[in-house]
């Protein structure tokens, strides 16, 4: 997979890098291959979790906590790159960083949410409480996504966003460096997340096998 | 099913440590168990598990016939802690009522003052617990763990930090309870005592049951080699 | 049933006796409408400002976030909490409990707060108060669900005072969403728009059950 990914990567620098500059908005545009691209790993990011924690909740193995960590971890990367992409687009087309448009509102309280989720990782003693935590406060933080996106379309502005990308709103010879964008973008999210699941799980392999059983405590609480 | 309390395989694991490693253990209805071992061999897990206050990583408890999972057991066990559990701006009758609603008694007020006139504790029924000495809240908490009248009742250390006449008159209630038939686990450090208070008694060593023994074979001198880990030396 | 009961009137009785919740939450939510007084400076003085409802909702939330957060350590002082953790049944009936007294206490303290609001930016209260009412308690409803889940996680974690509020703050958007269009409604004396019940609604049928169900992970250890 990491080889299909490299391979992908190439493409898709090369792609963007030959595809037609925009008449009106210049290079700048060229953010489109790369942020809406990001999308998938930002919201799929905290689907991850959810379904990992869920798992847990219902089944009890780590595993599935670790793949609700690798999410997490992986989800607010991809957050991140789209909430900083985003304002330079913004800038450069509709002339300022920030606009409390519907669509960008949505992602940053999907990146709070994640921040609050690792936070309550990392401030507790870890173990198996923490991840039953994490997975309750996954399955908000999931909810929370078509929630919120209920309260945008119910009372805030239109948005500034274009419309769903539909078939032809794209300039001749963009169209297929953004398919590219998407596909690449996409695998890198798996592949990251199944790494990053990989790392948790040989962790905790390693952590069992150093415990020599001579350190206990006894305080559960 | 014969036994009151039964455990199965198990593993408190509490992140990278492991507490119980694989714990099986049963106490017949109406017997005394005291689960012995030195600090941090993983005794209060133990309880705790056994309770259903902790979930085991691993492994199965089920409580006279109940299994702990669920949560059915709980209405048939009454645990005694290392904190009180009781709320200290209530009176000690008033904490015992609490607690009987929580536990669905049908008639908790008059429960609570037949448990307070059994163990001699009329005088404070009305007295809001923060006032009260050690030795008095321990004796309200542990009617406060009978308040549903469990076969069961779970006791984690209830001698510590009490004086010699409040370690009697516990010692004392506990032979009483074990009279009505209900089934005893303790944890203790009174190694002495075990005898008197329990018919067996397990020892504990990192998260292992590493010695047991049952009466008339108890022997406070063996307990306490096992104990002391010196337990293949000793016999 | 008997076990929301028995929590809210134990909570109750014990509030009565002691008076640190409630109090703690009154100074200080008193203190936030008046620090909004300097915060607004140049306002005209015969009239509420603009975003009267909206700072209104600031000192319910602050407010909100100190009462929950005492609910639980009250519960750990003795480890009364593993009594909790005991009562048989579902655990979702301590939650209910729980989340009765917070909603109860806090109650106080908003009729309290707005009655302050009301005359230090003159607003007429006793028109407004039967819409008010109902918008605060539905909004409310929201955060004491929510609210009490979080809290009985955070309180399990280091920094829990800290926590708390990074845990609830990105959860109470849908619901301070509602609650502020409301209460803009309620003190201007208009019908409160239906979007708002309605979204007040959803929103606290959806955190009760979560909550109701979750809680049934957060107590073990």
């Amino acid at each position: 997979m990491g080889a299909v990914l490299a391979v992908l990567l190439v493409i898709y620098a090369w792609a963007v890098t030959n595809a037609p500059t925009d008449a009106v908005q210049g290079v700048i545009q060229k953010i489109l291959y790369v942020h809406p691209p990001l999308a998938y790993g930002a919201y799929l990011g905290f689907v991850v979790t959810a379904i990992g924690g869920s798992l847990y909740l219902w089944r009890g193995r780590e595993e599935y906590d670790r793949l609700a960590i690798a999410g997490a971890e992986v989800g607010v990367i991809f957050c991140t790159l789209m909430l900083v992409t985003g304002p330079i687009w913004a800038k450069g087309t509709w002339g300022r960083w920030w606009s409390w448009d519907p669509r960008l509102t949505l992602t940053l309280l999907i990146w709070f949410v994640y921040l609050a989720y690792i936070l309550l990782r990392s401030f507790s003693e870890g173990g198996e409480r923490t991840a039953r935590f994490a997975a309750v406060y996954g399955l908000v933080g999931v909810l929370l996504i078509p929630l919120n996106y209920y309260v945008i379309d119910l009372f805030e502005a239109r948005s500034i966003h274009p419309e769903n990308l539909e078939r032809g709103s794209l300039g001749e010879g963009m169209g297929w460096p953004f398919v590219v964008g998407n596909v690449t973008l996409f695998v890198a999210f798996l592949y990251l997340v199944l790494r990053r699941w990989e790392i948790e799980n040989l962790r905790a392999r390693w952590a069992r096998t150093t415990d020599d059983g001579e350190s206990l405590g006894e305080e559960g609480r | 099913m014969s036994a009151a309390v039964s455990a199965r395989g198990l593993v408190k694991r509490f992140g990278a440590l492991t507490a119980l490693r694989g714990i099986d253990l049963d106490v017949e209805r109406g017997g005394a168990l005291a689960v012995l071992g030195r600090n941090g061999a993983g005794k209060s897990t133990l309880l705790r598990v056994l309770s259903g206050l902790a979930r085991p990583s691993a492994g199965e408890v089920s409580i006279e016939g109940l299994p702990q999972r669920g949560g059915a057991a709980r209405r048939v066990l009454g645990f005694v802690g290392h904190a009180t559990m009781l709320y200290a701006e209530l009176t000690a009758r008033e904490n015992l009522v609490f607690t009987g609603r929580l536990l669905g008694v049908d008639d908790p007020g008059e429960r609570a003052d037949h448990l307070l006139e059994e163990d001699g504790l009329t005088e404070v029924a009305h007295r809001r617990v923060g006032g009260l000495s050690r030795g008095t809240c321990q004796r309200v908490a542990i009617a406060r763990a009978l308040v549903h009248d469990p076969q069961v009742v779970l006791l984690d250390e209830p001698f510590t930090g009490l004086d010699r006449r409040s370690a009697d008159r516990l010692g004392a209630r506990l032979g009483r309870l074990r009279t009505e038939g209900r089934t005893l686990v303790l944890v203790t450090h009174e190694i002495p005592q075990v005898p008197q208070l329990a018919e067996s008694a397990v020892v504990l060593e990192a998260g292992r049951i590493v010695h047991s023994a049952s009466a008339p074979d108890l022997d406070p001198r063996a307990l306490e080699h096992w104990v002391l880990g010196e337990g293949e030396r000793a016999s | 049933m008997s076990i929301v009961w028995a929590i809210l009137r134990k909570d109750l009785v014990t509030e009565w006796r002691r008076r640190d919740r409630v109090a703690a939450m009154l100074v200080f939510s008193l203190l936030v409408v008046v620090v909004f007084h300097f915060a607004l400076p140049n306002r005209a003085t015969d009239q509420a400002p603009a975003g009267a409802p909206g700072l209104l909702w600031l000192a319910y939330v602050f407010a909100a976030l100190l009462g929950l957060n005492r609910a639980f350590a009250l519960e750990l002082e003795n480890d009364a909490l593993s009594a909790l953790a005991l009562a048989p049944g579902d655990r979702g009936w301590v939650f209910l409990g729980k989340a009765a007294s917070s909603f109860a206490l806090i109650g106080v303290v908003q009729a309290v707060t707005a009655a302050a609001f009301a005359l230090v930016f003159e607003i007429d209260l006793i028109a407004a108060a039967p819409r008010l009412a109902g918008v605060v308690a539905l909004g409310t409803l929201g955060i004491c669900s929510v609210g009490t889940l979080f809290s009985a996680m955070a309180i399990r974690t280091r920094f829990r005072e800290v926590l708390l509020p990074i845990l609830l703050l990105p959860a109470l958007f849908p619901i301070l969403a509602g609650a502020v269009r409301g209460t803009a409604a309620a003190l201007a004396g208009t019908p409160i728009p239906f979007e708002a019940i309605q979204l007040l609604i959803v929103v606290d049928g959806i955190y009760l059950i979560v909550s109701f169900l979750g809680f049934e992970y957060v107590l073990d250890e």
